[in-house]
């Protein structure tokens, strides 16, 4: 008995002690949609990401996470608050991605999200976000529909897949001079949209497209797809999809009967990784990116990466710089909207949902992020490069 | 009273089973329709492509095979299905990988060229080592798992043993992961065994590639399998086994040491599926934790095929599954990434007519 009523005064106590702290001095801007973030002196803000951090495609998350980190004690630091990123494992799928959204919108101090990486994880996540009032900038959600649904909180500074395709297309058919070409893809929400783009575009241009394939991702083996891609004898092959299936599928080309043809991939194969897993076999693959040559901030950057990590930025995934990038314009938009009073920090959600898709002229190292209304920031396009003695060079 | 009882449970029976093949035949007739459709009215694919399809077939089929007697040996002797089994592939492919990675690091000069490495100085102890580790690994984890996970368990019912065989495999999937990290790691063959080299063949005036990796898989595992039939039905121990099949007890009783027996299976069975694991390293090129999930379950589904418990019954179904799977997508005109519903379509039609697999034997009272 004395027991509960000494627990039931405790919880009086402490309702008592945050409703009067929040009718004293709580801001205006706090009484909008979503009201405040309340970050206390000693806490840190929140900001999320969330990728795959393990199976086959953990190298993605384990490189954004990792540039990220290096952007918080860049920029980390919001009128003396520090900043901390949640880093969550989704595996890339859709069941994953709305349970890590669910589980980040329950901390009260987690105000925005750099993520989430994949575009199957990230349809997913929206609605929950859009509820909760937190806004995204994912530095690699690609898929084009993404930014069709009319969603408020959902932001990119990655290339959309419509805008890679149509590029890939162009350069297929104009500078590659292909007039047959075939298609593969993964069956995910970004290799199956990247590949229909680039298959509309190609025969609108005046092409022939062959094939349509899609194989299962995963597998170790995919001699018969090709073969069945072989057989419509195409001068070109370009596959949707990660760098998984796509080193598979250009170590078996030559078996299957597609010697001498180009392979063109998209975003998703883009790495040093890739390298290591096809070796002599990737001479000549293209592929597309957003990786900016060198200036002196990249440089920097990739020190400080190198320093982290033991590792290359860049070895590991093509979003190393976006990520970078993707937070740091976050963390600008906390900055301008947060409030101080005292030993409290106040973060109007409303508002900053505003800030992040008002975004103008943020000058990042992969280039400038300025928001349209649908939430498409990236105001660069992808580059193409091809495999050339072992490593990727910017192609002509 | 009762006999009527009888005459119209017979009836029923009767009724369901011509049900079945009714069934069966259908969707039998329909696959037939789509297949002519496909072959003699769009002529989609040259007869060079088809052989391509088949060749992928027959070399995926003959691991698949060698994968599916593992689990035919051990439900044949235990009645359970062990689900660990394709992970003790994975650590055969491991044990294959290491020993390429070790090999190749390892200095072999000759006089002609002072860079060579061991791997590509003498190719043929290479890949023999390659394959003594990788069995040897693949048979001493199938010889503690058994010892470990399922030996304790000998006595209870048979749903405990599948779940715990279900707990081994995410086990030493997981066991796997945390030590050779998840990415997937290319394994690099010798010269002579490139996997893009091959013979060449002539169909319709276009050329098929036959890769060295193929032939050598698929003539390694008819030598093994032919070695284990050999094996089961020659030897001393292989009476055993068979006795141990067809009744512990009595074998017991007639001085067969069932422990023993039972133990040497999961040997057996491990060296075998080590053998494909290291073949689909050197057929395949990648390898990581996960290589022999999807194998495993495949082989499952072909052992089920054949019969399961019938040695050559899980030879035929893992050929015919690997077959299935390269053939059926095109034969039918769909997708490729529907590959696996047309294997597991062909599975259900197979036990809609004969429920005990295509080479299977009705189970007595005492085996369920």
């Amino acid at each position: 008995m004395k027991r509960i009523l000494l627990f039931t005064v405790l919880v009086l106590a402490l309702l008592l002690a945050a409703c009067g702290q929040a009718a004293a001095t709580e801001p205006e801007a706090c009484k909008a949609e979503f009201g405040c973030a309340v970050i206390k002196k000693g806490e840190t803000i929140k900001v999320g990401y969330s990728g795959p951090m393990t199976g086959d495609y953990s190298q993605f998350g384990i490189d954004m996470s990792n540039a990220m980190k290096i952007a918080v004690t860049d920029f980390g630091d919001v009128q003396g608050w520090k900043v901390e990123m949640a880093i969550e494992d989704d595996g890339g799928g859709a069941e994953g991605g709305a349970a890590v959204a669910n589980k980040l919108v329950s901390d009260p101090t987690f105000v925005a999200m750099a993520g989430h990486a994949f575009s199957g994880a990230t349809a997913a996540a929206i609605p929950i976000y859009e509820k909760a009032g937190i806004p995204m900038m994912s530095p690699s959600a690609t898929n084009p529909d993404l930014t069709t649904k009319g969603s408020k909180v959902f932001n990119r500074n990655a290339f959309t897949d419509t805008e890679q395709g149509i590029g890939a297309a162009k350069y297929i058919f104009e500078k590659l001079g292909v007039k047959k070409l075939a298609l593969m893809h993964d069956g995910s929400d970004y290799g199956q949209g990247l590949a229909k783009v680039v298959e509309e575009n190609f025969a609108a241009m005046g092409g022939e497209v062959v094939a349509f394939e899609a194989v299962t991702p995963g597998e170790s083996d995919y001699s018969a797809p090709l073969a069945a891609v072989a057989s419509k004898e195409p001068q070109a092959l370009y596959f949707g999809g990660y760098n998984a299936e796509a080193s598979v599928l250009v170590n078996q080309m030559e078996q299957a009967g597609l010697s001498g043809v180009i392979f063109f991939g998209g975003d998703g194969i883009y790495g040093k990784d890739f390298l290591a897993k096809v070796g002599a076999n990737g001479e000549g693959v293209y592929s597309a990116t957003l990786v900016p040559p060198g200036t002196d901030p990249i440089l920097k950057f990739n020190q400080a990466y190198l320093d982290a990590t033991g590792t290359e930025a860049g070895v590991l995934s093509a979003y190393t710089w976006n990520s970078y990038d993707a937070v740091g314009a976050l963390i600008k938009a906390i900055n301008s909207v947060a409030i101080a009073q005292g030993d409290v920090l106040y973060i109007p959600r409303g508002a900053l949902v505003s800030a992040v898709r008002a975004m103008k002229d943020y000058q990042g190292i992969a280039g400038v992020i300025t928001c349209k209304d649908n939430g498409e920031c990236n105001a660069s396009g992808p580059v193409f490069y091809i495999v050339k003695d072992g490593d990727w060079a910017p192609a002509e | 009273m009762e006999k009527t009882n009888s005459t119209s449970a017979q009836n029923k029976l009767r009724v369901e089973r011509s049900l079945r093949v009714f069934a069966g035949v259908v969707i039998g007739v329909f696959l037939l329709w789509r297949m002519y459709n496909v072959l003699a009215v769009e002529q989609n694919f040259g007869a060079d492509t088809w052989v391509r399809f088949g060749l992928s077939g027959l070399i995926l089929g003959g691991m698949y095979a060698l994968i599916a007697i593992g689990y035919t040996l051990v439900y044949g002797i235990m009645f359970m299905i062990n689900f660990a089994h394709g992970e003790v592939m994975m650590l055969g492919a491991f044990g294959g990988f290491f020993t390429f990675e070790a090999l190749r690091f390892l200095p072999a000069p000759s006089a002609t060229n002072p860079g060579l490495n061991f791997l590509n100085a003498h190719p043929f102890i290479s890949i023999g080592l390659a394959f003594a580790v990788g069995i040897f690994i693949s048979a001493v984890s199938g010889y503690f798992l058994e010892k470990i996970a399922y030996r304790p368990l000998r006595k209870a019912p048979r749903l405990i043993l599948l779940i715990t065989a279900i707990g081994a495999s995410i086990f030493l999937q997981n066991f796997a992961m945390l030590m050779f990290g998840p990415q997937r790691k290319n394994v690099i063959n010798p010269d002579i065994l490139d996997r893009s080299a091959g013979w060449t063949l002539i169909v319709s005036d276009k050329a098929v590639l036959i890769p060295y990796t193929g032939i050598f898989s698929l003539a390694l595992s008819a030598f093994l399998m032919i070695g284990l039939y050999v094996l089961v039905q020659r030897t001393k121990l292989g009476r055993a086994m068979r006795s141990v099949a067809q009744d512990k007890n009595t074998a017991a009783l007639m001085g067969v040491d069932v422990d023993d027996v039972i133990s040497k299976t999961f040997i057996i069975s491990g060296a075998l599926a080590g053998a494909a694991g290291v073949m689909w390293g050197i057929h395949m090129g990648l390898v990581n934790h996960y290589t022999g999930f999807l194998p495993g379950i495949k082989a499952f589904t072909a052992a089920v095929m054949g019969g399961i418990g019938n040695i050559p019954g899980a030879m035929l179904g893992g050929m015919a599954l690997g077959v299935i799977e390269a053939i059926g997508p095109a034969a039918l005109g769909i997708d490729f990434q529907l590959k696996d519903v047309i294997a597991f379509s062909i599975l259900v039609l197979v036990l809609i007519v004969r429920p005990s697999g295509i080479l299977g034997e009705k189970l007595s009272e005492e085996k369920l």
